[in-house]
């Protein structure tokens, strides 16, 4: 719906300060960023901070860390199958390469793992694609102009957005690989906007230091996602896609060896037993649990399902305690609530400004800062804008882009964003956009090593599943790198690992007996079984009709 | 400008020779042309073989983007192109019920009902342009280049569409005697080349071109000069493969009517793109020094 | 601190918003007037597997068609960006089979032949324009059918450049076309063979596998968390208005 007449007299205050504020931008009078010590203190308004919003685990490898009621409540539950009932010698599917999740990271990983000789299986919960990665808008990190920029500058970036607790190896291997990540990309066709002589358009994000963003026009996940996506099903006989059924539980073998895992047909209901000789998982993250009742940016499969099989599979879990949250969600139409703007309106020049017209941050600080500034605006300083449906937000001034950059440039630029405000009725070439953070990256995740490798041999990590690489805070753009850095990794980690390390062994699923075992002595209520698979949206009056669902699980 | 022009599939990739020579030569002649912003395949002329109102939807919808345009004119170049699209508006323009029926299923287009004309470069030059204009911009006279006019079928059949009576044509020869050349006619001048009979029966097409080629040398024609890509391929394309299969295939160049006439307008032979004709095409203009300039 | 933007996914049932009736797959619900498709076919108490995906209009799996009464003509919309319509009959089209054909990718040279080869049904096309009409994205389908046929490959990446590949314009082809696998096709020809490759970034590449920057990153590595504090605090900022031939004074890192 459009903006109704309480919010276009509010829009008219925005407006009275916007030729100034243009001016302004294009004389580099930004606001001042805030020093370490003042970042410090905005962060005392992040979500993550709420000591009441966490708790420590009872069971598993990292018993004793506090985080989040929600992944806390996963981690802790039994499992969705009988251990006991599933008979281990009957074997539906045997691969090589089995890869957990059919995301960026994942399709990277089985491009890889096939690229190294291997046989592949994708296991995905819902259609090969539908990810976050088909989400990101903004773009893709990478030092790829030695002018300007190297992987120093790009470590820099990562390290200071991380606040300086991301594992140095991991950050490493990531800005090093990431200019061969692009170059990988460019040879399939995908189409990165460019210049006409070939080279790379870049911006700046949120605490880059260097305009090392890549993108294509707004739909930079898409554009790598089924550019990828369309490669993968080029080898039909090599990757074998089994869509709608996500893994429930890892098996290893013997001698402790990841060796496949549990599908769960969704529309069938059958359990599905997959050998594989090594497991890549690329799950990817949890928005979907909507940790502390935030709306999220996430697709509606991120519900963390590869934390909770990895950790039960005995792979301990690291920087989980902060999670993102985007500073820039909708939150006004609700239609779109939660939906993501992209920091590439705010690095093409439109400033966040609150009830007054006023700006009261830069707009190109780490997103963690950010978040936290525009949390305490509204709800602190309350100059947020009410919005009809009682919630508060902030304008994101995007008109201001057409006035720096030229009319058309909105709609040029951010075509997806255009045409999706405009079913709404709203021109946001001539319209601010209302925006409150939302709930959008995992931080942390299971521990990894930057070959890919955990504690279990033969199970590897690849994306937004694996923790380490962006500390407690990722930079914007670094997630798409992330996946196709660590997918592809972990792809050709697996593949060398079979021909390098595997043995064979006898296979079993005593690691989860174990860990429901762990969780009754530790005294976790019964009445949550994990992974959660998907998140249910149903009018909570017509759940409580829907009588099966509460012996069924969660599924239903 | 008020014309619009519609190029065709074909004539942006295997018969480029035949747009960039006709663009080049009508510019130099001050017809201002603007190619549709959008347009689609025509639907190309075998569709419209039988009674199947879903093959006029690419033709006519392309129609009402000249009329979008605001044009009340639309020129082609491809003989096909020029049949298909000037039926379908001969049927939209005389066929109530038909029209009534393609309005309310394109009915996401504004109504058509034939308001362009669709003309043929030839005929928009003898009846818009005129002979003797044409004549004064000629710089190169073929003078001494005995040239075959081939009509082919679709520019002269069937009678709504026709440019000129289809027994005994002369739209084709009077355009060539303008630029100098002498004009020879020959009996299999407006016989079918065999078409997409290539497709079907490739043998049987063989024999049709070759008969065509045979007549055409047997009245001392130099050169044939035509309007279609088929064509092209069939006599052109093709005469290698007609030497396999008979005896005494003559070697004759073969030229679109557009090439001809950028070269007789003293246009540079760069847009005249010979490099997709035969090889005996270009020999035989600069054996007549009808050349501006030789490309490397 | 705490929020008021307690908005979780869940479709809130608010006692104040209107119902309307909505037919799903013929089948009559009362829902909010405010919803998208998607919430209200939740709120009806349904739980998907299918037809549900990034919930944020690009991933193309809650394509959506439906009718209006009294009213002849087929609308498409993608379930979670379309808002409800009192009487609206629709059903979600989850999947439609559609043939793709495999390819050597890094064989192709970028030749309109080669795509007339791959997909030769592109030449059944009648322009009926029945995918222009039925595409949730406004994508102009048959406008870059159009340009494939006259091999302009360019021009066809760059007029499907919004496609989410949902399937509904193959759903209506009177051709049989998968438009959607052949635009894919398409646009990576024309990022990967007709598009020039960055210079830049070849040269960036060779220069990491020459091993120009691993003393650099062994520094920042080795430094205590102090020292990497000062660094990143002093490292110079591109500023937002410079152009892209921008030069750092600092330069030794480069």
């Amino acid at each position: 719906m459009p903006y109704p007449e309480e919010l276009k007299q509010l829009i008219k205050t925005v407006e009275s300060t916007r030729v100034e504020r243009v001016e302004r931008k294009k004389k580099n009078e930004e606001v001042p960023f805030l020093s370490l010590d003042q970042r410090a203190e905005m962060l005392k308004y992040h979500p993550d901070v709420k000591e009441e919003g966490r708790r420590e685990l009872m069971v598993g490898p990292s018993k004793g860390y506090r985080i989040a009621h929600e992944m806390a409540d996963l981690l802790e539950a039994r499992s969705r199958v009988d251990p006991a009932k599933i008979d281990l010698s009957k074997i539906d599917y045997e691969t090589d390469v089995l890869v957990i999740g059919g995301g960026g990271a994942g399709t990277a990983a089985a491009l890889y793992a096939k690229n190294n000789g291997a046989k592949v299986i994708i296991a995905t919960k819902l259609r090969h694609g539908d990810a976050n990665t088909m989400m990101a808008e903004g773009g893709i990190q990478a030092a790829t102009k030695g002018h300007k920029d190297s992987p120093y500058f790009h470590y820099l970036d990562v390290m200071g957005g991380g606040h300086f607790k991301n594992v140095p190896e991991l950050v490493e291997t990531l800005v090093n690989k990431a200019p061969d990540a692009i170059k990988w990309l460019e040879s399939l066709g995908c189409g990165f906007s460019k210049d006409a002589d070939g080279t790379l358009r870049t911006i700046h994000g949120g605490g880059t230091s260097r305009k090392r963003m890549h993108y294509a026009a707004d739909i930079t996940g898409a554009e790598i996602m089924r550019t990828i996506r369309d490669e993968a099903r080029n080898y039909p006989n090599d990757i074998h896609v089994i869509e709608f059924s996500p893994a429930v539980e890892l098996i290893l073998n013997d001698k402790g060896h990841c060796a496949g895992a549990v599908l769960y047909n969704l529309e069938t209901e059958e359990y599905i037993i997959v050998k594989a000789k090594a497991v890549v998982m690329a799950t990817g993250g949890c928005g979907r649990l909507h940790i502390q009742g935030f709306m999220t940016t996430n697709h509606y499969g991120a519900t963390a399902d590869g934390i909770v099989m990895g950790y039960r599979a005995g792979v301990g879990i690291c920087f989980l305690h902060t999670v993102q949250y985007h500073p820039t969600g909708i939150v006004f139409p609700e239609q779109a609530e939660g939906i993501l703007i992209t920091e590439k309106f705010r690095g093409s020049g439109a400033n966040l400004v609150n009830i007054d017209g006023q700006q009261f941050v830069n707009e190109r600080e780490p997103r963690d800062v950010e978040a936290s500034a525009i949390i305490k605006e509204c709800i602190v300083n309350g100059k947020g804008i009410p919005t009809p449906t009682g919630k508060l937000g902030i304008w994101l001034d995007s008109p201001m882009i057409d006035m720096l950059q030229g009319e058309g440039t909105v709609e040029r630029e951010f075509p997806g964003k255009f045409i999706l405000y405009k079913r709404f009725g709203i021109d946001i070439s001539k319209e601010p956009m209302l925006i409150y953070p939302t709930l959008h990256y995992q931080n942390g995740g299971l521990d990894f090593k930057n070959t890919g490798d955990t504690s279990v041999p033969g199970l590897f990590v690849g994306g937004e599943v694996g923790g380490g690489i962006h500390g407690e805070n990722r930079l914007m753009g670094n997630s798409l790198l992330d996946i196709m850095v660590y997918g592809r990794i972990a792809g050709a980690s697996a593949a060398a690992y079979i021909k390098e390390k595997y043995e064979d062994g006898a296979l079993t699923l005593e690691h989860v007996v174990k860990y429901n075992k762990e969780a009754d002595e530790a005294g976790v209520p019964e009445d949550r079984v994990a992974p959660m698979i998907l998140p249910d949206y149903t009018d909570p009056r017509i759940r409580e009709r829907q009588l099966t669902a509460h012996y069924v699980g969660t599924l239903r | 400008m008020s014309i619009s022009y519609y190029p065709g599939c074909t004539l942006k990739t295997k018969a480029k020779n035949l747009e960039t020579s006709a663009l080049a030569a009508m510019a130099e002649l001050g017809i201002e042309v603007e190619e549709l912003p959008r347009w689609n395949c025509c639907g190309a002329v075998y569709s419209l073989a039988d009674d199947d109102l879903i093959h006029i939807i690419a033709p006519v919808r392309d129609l009402i983007r000249v009329k979008e345009r605001g044009h009340d004119t639309v020129i082609t170049l491809c003989s096909m192109c020029y049949n298909t699209l000037a039926r379908a508006n001969d049927l939209m323009k005389h066929d109530e019920e038909k029209r009534k029926t393609i309005n309310m299923f394109m009915d996401e287009e504004p109504d058509y009902a034939g308001e362009v004309r669709v003309v043929h470069l030839l005929d928009y030059l003898r009846d818009d342009y005129g002979w003797d204009k044409l004549k004064e911009k000629v710089k190169v006279p073929l003078a001494g280049l005995t040239v075959g006019p081939y009509y082919g079928c679709t520019l002269l059949r069937p009678r709504e569409v026709a440019l000129d009576r289809p027994d005994k044509p002369t739209l084709f020869n009077e355009f060539m005697a303008a630029l100098g050349a002498t004009v020879v006619d020959f009996p299999m001048g407006t016989e079918c080349c065999g078409s997409y009979q290539v497709l079907g029966n490739p043998d049987a097409a063989l024999k049709v071109s070759y008969d065509i080629l045979n007549d055409a040398n047997q009245h001392n024609i130099e050169a044939l000069a035509l309007t279609c890509p088929l064509c092209d391929y069939n006599l052109g394309r093709r005469q290698n493969l007609m030497r396999d299969k008979f005896e005494g295939v003559p070697e004759i160049p073969v030229y679109y009517f557009t090439q001809l006439l950028a070269v007789a307008l003293g246009l540079s032979p760069e847009v005249c793109h010979f490099e997709l004709n035969r090889e005996s095409a270009i020999g035989l203009l600069k054996d007549k020094n009808f050349l501006k300039e030789v490309p490397a | 601190m705490s929020t008021t933007n307690e908005g979780s996914g869940a479709v809130a049932a608010k006692v104040e918003a209107k119902l309307i009736p909505i037919h799903v797959m013929g089948k009559r619900y009362e829902v909010p007037e405010s919803l998208t498709i998607m919430k209200a076919i939740e709120y009806a108490g349904y739980k998907y597997i299918r037809g549900c995906g990034c919930r944020g209009g690009v991933c193309g799996a809650c394509s959506t068609v439906y009718r209006k009464p009294g009213d002849y003509k087929i609308y498409t919309g993608l379930a979670c960006q379309t808002v409800v319509e009192p009487e609206m009959y629709l059903t979600q089209l989850p999947f439609y089979p559609a043939l793709r054909t495999t390819y050597e990718f890094s064989e192709l040279e970028g030749k309109p032949e080669e795509i007339f080869e791959l997909y030769p049904e592109l030449f059944r096309c009648v322009a009926c324009n029945a995918c222009t009409k039925v595409c949730p994205m406004d994508v102009e389908v048959l406008d870059y059918i159009s340009a494939l046929k006259r091999g302009d490959i360019k021009a066809a990446a760059e007029i499907s450049f919004d496609c989410i590949q949902c399937g509904l314009c193959a759903s209506r082809c009177f051709a049989e076309m998968p438009q959607y696998h052949i635009a894919q096709l398409a646009r990576r020809i024309n990022g990967a063979y007709l598009t020039p490759r960055a210079e830049h970034l070849k040269t960036m590449v060779a220069n990491i596998e020459a091993g120009r920057f691993a003393e650099g990153l062994n520094e920042l590595k080795a430094m205590d968390t102090d020292t990497l504090k000062k660094t990143y605090q002093e490292r110079e900022l591109e500023p937002a208005t410079a152009g892209d031939d921008w030069t750092p004074k600092d330069t030794r890192y480069l």
